[in-house]
C-alpha cells in the first residue's frame, strides 16, 4: 500500500503540471470560435502587427546572422584572457529583465542617451522608429543564437578543421565549406528559437519603440493594445502567437537531430569538395 | 556574407528614418481617452493612442511625431515650456464618472460608495491625466480613503476602462465618453458636479514636425469641422 503511494504522487504531480502549463494555451482557444478567431486576424490592427513582427524580426535575424556566427566562430575556435567573461555578457540579455533592455537602450541610443548626441549629428533618431523595435530584438534575441552557435561550433572536431587547412585551404574557406555545413542544423535551431523570442519581444520593445500601429506595434504590442479595446483580437493574435510558438518549437527540436543524421554526408560533401 | 551584412545594415539606416516624413500621412500622439473619436473626426492620419504622460516622454525622446494632444494642461504646459512642441489650443472638455460592470456586483449606488472596504477599484496612475483627475475627485468627494481599494493603476484610462468590461474589478473611475463602447457590459454611476475637476484637451504642433502647416490645419479642424462628431461623443466645447 505505501509503496504505491509515491507512483501516485508523482502521476498527480505530472498531471497538476501538465494542466497547469496547458490550460492557458488552450483556454485561448476555447474562448473564441475558430471562425471568429479567423475572422479578427484579418482586422487591420492584426494586419498592421504582422507586418510590422514579420519585417523587423526578419531584419533582426538577418542581423543576429550575419555578425553572431562569425562572432560565435571566433569564441569558440580562440582561447584568450577573459573569454568566459566575455561568454557570460554576451549571455546576459538571458536573464536581464526587457524593461531593463529597453531603458537601457534608451539610455544608450535615445536622443538624450549616451551616443544619441553622435547619432543625431548624422541625422538619424532611433528611439519610437521601427529600427528601434529591431535593435530591441536583435539585443534580446542574440544570446539565444550566440549560445547554441557557441556550442556547436565549439563541438566540431578541431583536427577536420585543421586537416583541411592543412590541405591548403583559407581560414575563409574553411568556414564557409566545412564549418556552416557541419553545424548548419544546430545553427538553424539556434537561429529559430532567436526568431521566436524576438517576434515575442515585448518589454525592450515597448519602452525603446512605443508603441504606433503599422510602424513600431508587434504582434505582443497589438495584443497589450487590444486588451483593452477589443479583446477578440487580443485572443486572436494570442491563438495565432500560439501557433508559431509551437511550430517554433518542433523546428527547434527536430533541427538538430536532423544535422546529426547528416553528418557523415556533409562531412564527405565537405571532404570532396575542399581536396 | 559581406554584402549580405551591408544590405542588412542599410534597411535598418532606411527604418531608422521612416515615420513623420514630409508629406507622408500625419503623426498624431493622442491621449487614449480620444481612442474612438478622433479617427472619426479625421481618418487619415496615424494614430498612437497612450495617457498624455507616455506620449509626452516619447515627444521628449524624439519620437517622430507632428500632432500632441493632451488631456490635461500639465503635461503639455511642459512641453511648451522646453520648446517641444508649439502654442497648445483648447479643444475639448470632459467629465469624470465611476464605471461599474453590469449587475454592479458591489452594489455601488452614489460616487461615495467606491470607499465602502472590499470594493475593488481600478484607476489610472498618478502623472496619468485620468489618474489625476481622479484623485482630486476623490479629495472632493473626501474619499480619499477609496485609494485603498485599487487593486491595479493603468497606464492610461483605456486600461482601466478595460478592466470594467472584464468584469474583472468592481468599479472603475473614467471618462464619461468613455462609457459609450461598453454600454453593454457596464453601468454609470454619477460623479457629482462639484467634485468634478477641470479636465480640458489641449492639441499643439509638435516643435520637429516637418509638416508644420498640415499640423495646425489638422488642430483647427477639431474646433471646427470635426466639434460635432466630437460633441456626438460626448465631449463638451472647450
Amino acid at each position: 500500500m505505501r509503496r504505491a503511494l509515491f507512483p501516485i504522487g508523482l502521476a498527480v504531480s505530472l498531471a497538476l503540471a501538465f494542466v497547469f502549463l496547458t490550460l492557458p494555451v488552450a483556454a485561448v482557444f476555447l474562448r473564441a470560435s475558430p471562425v471568429e478567431l479567423v475572422r479578427q486576424l484579418g482586422s487591420e490592427l492584426a494586419v498592421d502587427a504582422m507586418l510590422v513582427t514579420l519585417q523587423t524580426s526578419t531584419i533582426a535575424l538577418a542581423l543576429i546572422l550575419v555578425v553572431g556566427t562569425p562572432a560565435a566562430y571566433a569564441l569558440a575556435r580562440w582561447q584568450f584572457r577573459g573569454r568566459s567573461v566575455v561568454v557570460a555578457l554576451t549571455e546576459l540579455p538571458l536573464v536581464l529583465p526587457p524593461a531593463v533592455a529597453g531603458i537601457g537602450l534608451l539610455a544608450a541610443l535615445g536622443t538624450r542617451g549616451l551616443l544619441g548626441g553622435t547619432l543625431d549629428a548624422f541625422g538619424v533618431r532611433i528611439p519610437f522608429t521601427q529600427a528601434a523595435v529591431i535593435l530591441a530584438v536583435t539585443f534580446v534575441a542574440s544570446p539565444f543564437y550566440l549560445r547554441q552557435a557557441l556550442v556547436a561550433l565549439e563541438a566540431l572536431d578541431p583536427d577536420v578543421l585543421d586537416a583541411a587547412r592543412t590541405l591548403g585551404a583559407s581560414p575563409a574557406r574553411v568556414f564557409r565549406r566545412i564549418v556552416l555545413p557541419l553545424s548548419g542544423g544546430a545553427l538553424g535551431a539556434g537561429a529559430t528559437l532567436a526568431w521566436a523570442r524576438g517576434i515575442g519581444e515585448f518589454g525592450a520593445t515597448i519602452l525603446f519603440a512605443g508603441s504606433l500601429q503599422g510602424e513600431t506595434q508587434t504582434l505582443p504590442l497589438a495584443i497589450y493594445a487590444a486588451f483593452d479595446l477589443d479583446r477578440t483580437v487580443a485572443l486572436a493574435l494570442g491563438a495565432l502567437l500560439i501557433i508559431i510558438s509551437l511550430a517554433v518549437l518542433l523546428t527547434a527540436k527536430l533541427l538538430p537531430s536532423w544535422t546529426r543524421s547528416s553528418l557523415t554526408s556533409a562531412s564527405s560533401a565537405a571532404r570532396s569538395t575542399s581536396m | 556574407m559581406l554584402r549580405a551584412a551591408l544590405a542588412a545594415l542599410a534597411v535598418l539606416a532606411a527604418a531608422a528614418c521612416g515615420g513623420g516624413e514630409p508629406d507622408g500621412r500625419l503623426t498624431v500622439l493622442a491621449a487614449a481617452s480620444l481612442t474612438e473619436v478622433l479617427p472619426e473626426v479625421d481618418p487619415e492620419p496615424r494614430y498612437s493612442f497612450a495617457g498624455s504622460d507616455a506620449l509626452a516622454t516619447q515627444i521628449r525622446e524624439g519620437a517622430p511625431a507632428d500632432v500632441y494632444i493632451a488631456a490635461s494642461l500639465r503635461h503639455p504646459g511642459e512641453l511648451l515650456a522646453e520648446g517641444l512642441i508649439g502654442q497648445p489650443t483648447a479643444f475639448a472638455r470632459n467629465r469624470l464618472v465611476i464605471a461599474v460592470p453590469s449587475g454592479n456586483p458591489a452594489s455601488i449606488k452614489t460616487a461615495r460608495d467606491i470607499a465602502k472596504s472590499g470594493v475593488r477599484l481600478v484607476m489610472a496612475a498618478p502623472g496619468v491625466p485620468a489618474g489625476d483627475y481622479a484623485r482630486s475627485a476623490l479629495r472632493a468627494l473626501g474619499e480619499h480613503a477609496a485609494l485603498e481599494n485599487v487593486v491595479s493603476f493603468e497606464d492610461d484610462v483605456k486600461g482601466v476602462v478595460g478592466k470594467v468590461a472584464l468584469g474583472e474589478v468592481d468599479a472603475g473611475i473614467v471618462y464619461a465618453t468613455d462609457i459609450a463602447r461598453i454600454a453593454d457590459v457596464a453601468e454609470t454611476i454619477e460623479i457629482p458636479d462639484w467634485a468634478q475637476p477641470s479636465i480640458t484637451y489641449l492639441g499643439a504642433v509638435v516643435a520637429d514636425s516637418p509638416n508644420g502647416q498640415r499640423a495646425s490645419e489638422y488642430i483647427e479642424h477639431l474646433l471646427s469641422g470635426g466639434a460635432a462628431a466630437l460633441e456626438a461623443a460626448g465631449f463638451r466645447r472647450p
